[in-house]
């Protein structure tokens, strides 16, 4: 607009109060602690993934213990749900001193205030301090580090990848002779021959506000269908269509996925659930990231898990798992006890405390160094391999078009795979958002 | 109109007034104008960010750029608060017939009836999802005994008559209790006239205790409208807005604190939802307040 009339940053911050007091009822499921702000208590935020929650408690205890002072955790619903308005209020309130991010990069195609996610938007207006300098970085992956970097700043301790595929078991592979599939044809026998022994082939849950976890069959199947692209990066420009017949090739299988080899209901399915679900031996495979193997084997420490990549292609050579970088560190610049804070990150980099949560959360370590957990075991020669896409990939824009936008693209992609719009119809209507938000 | 109060006693009664008043200007005044100034702006919620005037913008955005979303949203939105005020309100009805009667129990089932009103909505979103999970959960094996099974919340057909039935079991203790403190009021000689006369317990209801307590169901209709059209929390609890239910309580938590932490977006949805929510409630009480005028 041509009249660019700045209100008093005091007097903006007043109105966020208004307006967050009017609208936020504490409906968030949200673990608080005890309140007050001192200068010896650290504030750390994080959402709710048990293991990582149960290792940083155990990091926050011997932090304590070694330099006496109080840590507090709050945590709220996961990272797409419920996390955000924590997030929010963190930053504008000033109520945390560490909070944990999704990496931000690769930053969206047009940059503006209706395409930058909350996070990118705080990367790009400095509401991360800076970690350059910091002796720990340098033991960390550059590239993985590189995830929550911009302009030369590193704003994030990436703590480590988590690759998403299916997980089976073995038990069940055993009883009916069965041979882990490597091409999408030879998936699509396994779960056939599977569902003749009366097995439900593949266990997912989608439902209290997952449905963006149908990326766990779009992307490797994307991925593989498409190895000479970067896709997400191709469709974000118009690169690529999502019209391509690949793309609808893409939509199909995954249709056919859903229809054929998951659970019946699976979009009603909490996915909080799911990992206890499969170790309870409802599904011979659970579709799912790696984050939730310590859960399935704490329901069940004897279950003997193997590990595949989704196989979205027929040729075997193009089918790996898809990694995304996950939980980041970052410290936040309104935070009273930054220097506090920058010591927690370097405490949380030591040796003996990273390799405790390497082995809790089953992460594949971003730390150089060797760690071990017993994913590594599970995942064999997979662990710590795939194609990086991250969970909210560069092509959905925040408030851009209908179609576009995250909750929008996922629900009615859920619509396609529940058989109301056909792959077709979808890759239309992403493509019209597409040309839309490229004007 | 001569007023009761004169001089002195005047003067008290607005002193009173002041510290309510002050109350509803901070937390009813206040951030309603503060919305409407943040949704002509395009303030992020960053300390430090220079927030801009950006006029109508946002409401450009909103009805032109993402007219589709817009339209879904006011549909579903209607669509809920349509389904809870009626349906809250005759089961209400209903169960406040019963209830105001005198039984062994009454108050256990008053109390029974009552009881989910006291309930957080984590709470009561947390036991619809268990008693309404696909796998295992009582519904899906009561639907089992039928040879059939459901998504549930999960499913495009049935999530929002679920959604809207939660909300309705939520709420509806208030909405009875409303109901029978009418029920009482209305005279027994009446209803004893009219059993003398050879009426029916319908025809009683419906020509004598009805149109006698209409004023709570003025009370109740425009409670149940005014609350419904601007919740969210029960859908961000039970389904995040998918399976259509992206009401514009949903849309505008999503687009302020999900996912972009666009506010003047977010402060822009939320003002067409008041205006929608004024719209509506205010012809309803037009409606029923002449109603109760010719009724009386």
């Amino acid at each position: 607009m041509g009249i660019a009339k700045k209100l008093s940053p005091i007097a903006a911050l007043a109105l966020s109060g208004s307006v967050l007091a009017a609208w936020g009822p504490a409906t968030m499921a949200a673990s608080h602690h005890a309140a007050g702000t001192s200068n010896k208590t650290l504030k750390i935020i994080m959402w709710v993934n048990p293991p990582a929650v149960a290792a940083v408690n155990k990091i926050d205890a011997a932090f304590q213990k070694k330099y006496g002072v109080k840590v507090q955790l709050e945590t709220a619903a996961n990272d797409q749900a419920g996390y955000g308005a924590l997030q929010q209020t963190a930053v504008q309130g000033g109520t945390a001193d560490i909070m944990a991010i999704e990496p931000f990069d690769p930053m969206p195609y047009k940059q503006n205030t209706t395409t930058l996610s909350s996070v990118q938007e705080w990367a790009e207006h400095g509401v991360f301090a800076p970690l350059n300098g910091q002796s720990y970085l340098s033991h960390f992956s550059k590239t993985d580090l590189g995830a929550a970097a911009y302009k030369g700043k590193d704003y994030g301790l990436v703590t480590g990848v988590y690759q998403t595929g299916l997980f089976y078991n073995k038990a069940i592979f055993a009883k009916y002779h069965l041979a882990v599939p490597s091409t999408y044809n030879q998936f699509v026998q396994l779960s056939k021959k599977l569902k003749s022994h009366g097995v439900t082939p593949v266990w997912t849950g989608i439902g209290n506000g997952a449905t963006f976890y149908l990326e766990f069959a779009m992307f490797p199947l994307m991925l593989d269908q498409l190895p000479q692209y970067s896709v997400s990066s191709a469709l974000a420009s118009g690169k690529l269509k999502w019209t391509n017949p690949a793309m609808i090739t893409t939509f199909a299988h995954e249709r056919a996925f859903f229809s054929n080899d998951v659970e019946k209901n699976f979009a009603g399915q909490n996915w909080q659930q799911m990992p206890g679900d499969f170790a309870a031996g409802k599904a011979a495979m659970l579709l799912d990231g790696s984050w939730d193997l310590p859960s399935v084997l704490k329901a069940n420490p004897h279950m003997k898990i193997g590990f595949f990549p989704f196989p979205g292609s027929n040729k075997a050579a193009n089918n790996q798992p898809v990694a995304n970088p996950d939980l980041t560190w970052t410290v936040l610049n309104n935070s009273k006890n930054k220097g506090l804070a920058e010591k927690w990150l370097a405490f949380f980099a030591s040796k003996p405390e990273y390799s405790q949560y390497v082995s809790m959360t089953g992460i594949s370590p971003s730390e150089m160094g060797s760690y071990h957990n017993q994913d590594a075991t599970i995942m064999g020669k997979w662990f710590g391999v795939g194609r990086v896409i991250q969970q909210s990939p560069n092509f959905l824009v925040a408030s851009g078009p209908n179609y576009l936008q995250p909750t929008n693209f996922w629900s009615e992609q859920l619509n396609m795979v529940q058989g109301q719009v056909s792959p077709k119809a979808l890759a239309k209507v992403y493509q019209s958002a597409q040309q839309q938000a490229l004007k | 109109m001569n007023s009761v109060f004169k001089g002195r006693q005047l003067l008290w009664v607005y002193g009173l007034m002041i510290p309510g008043l002050l109350v509803f200007l901070l937390f009813g005044i206040v951030p309603t104008a503060a919305s409407l100034v943040i949704s002509l702006t395009d303030y992020l919620g960053i300390p430090g960010v220079p927030v801009h005037f950006v006029g109508l913008a946002n409401y450009v955005t909103l009805f032109i750029n993402n007219l589709p979303s817009m339209k879904q949203s006011v549909e579903d939105t209607l669509m809920f608060a349509g389904g809870v005020t009626v349906f809250q309100n005759l089961i209400g009805l209903g169960l406040a017939y019963v209830l105001s009667k005198r039984f062994p129990g009454v108050g256990f089932f008053r109390t029974l009836v009552f009881l989910p009103a006291v309930l957080g909505v984590t709470i009561i979103g947390l036991t619809w999802s268990l008693l309404l999970s696909p796998s295992g959960g009582p519904g899906a094996s009561l639907l089992g005994l039928f040879g059939t099974s459901s998504a549930f919340f999960g499913s495009n057909t049935w999530a929002l008559p679920l959604v809207i039935f939660v909300q309705i079991w939520a709420n509806l203790g208030f909405t009875t209790v409303v109901y029978i403190a009418g029920m009482n009021t209305v005279p027994r000689d009446f209803l004893e006239a009219a059993k003398i006369d050879g009426l029916t317990e319908w025809a009683s209801f419906w020509r004598i205790t009805f149109p006698l307590i209409a004023p709570a169901l003025t009370v109740n209709l425009t409670l149940a409208a005014a609350g419904s059209l601007r919740t969210y929390d029960i859908i961000y609890v039970l389904t995040d807005g998918v399976h259509n239910t992206n009401t514009l309580g949903m849309y505008m938590f999503n687009t302020a604190f999900q996912g972009s932490g666009n506010l003047g977006l977010g402060a822009a949805i939320g003002i067409i939802q008041f205006v929608l929510t004024v719209i509506v409630v205010l012809a309803l009480q037009r409606y029923l307040t002449r109603r109760e005028e010719a009724m009386s």
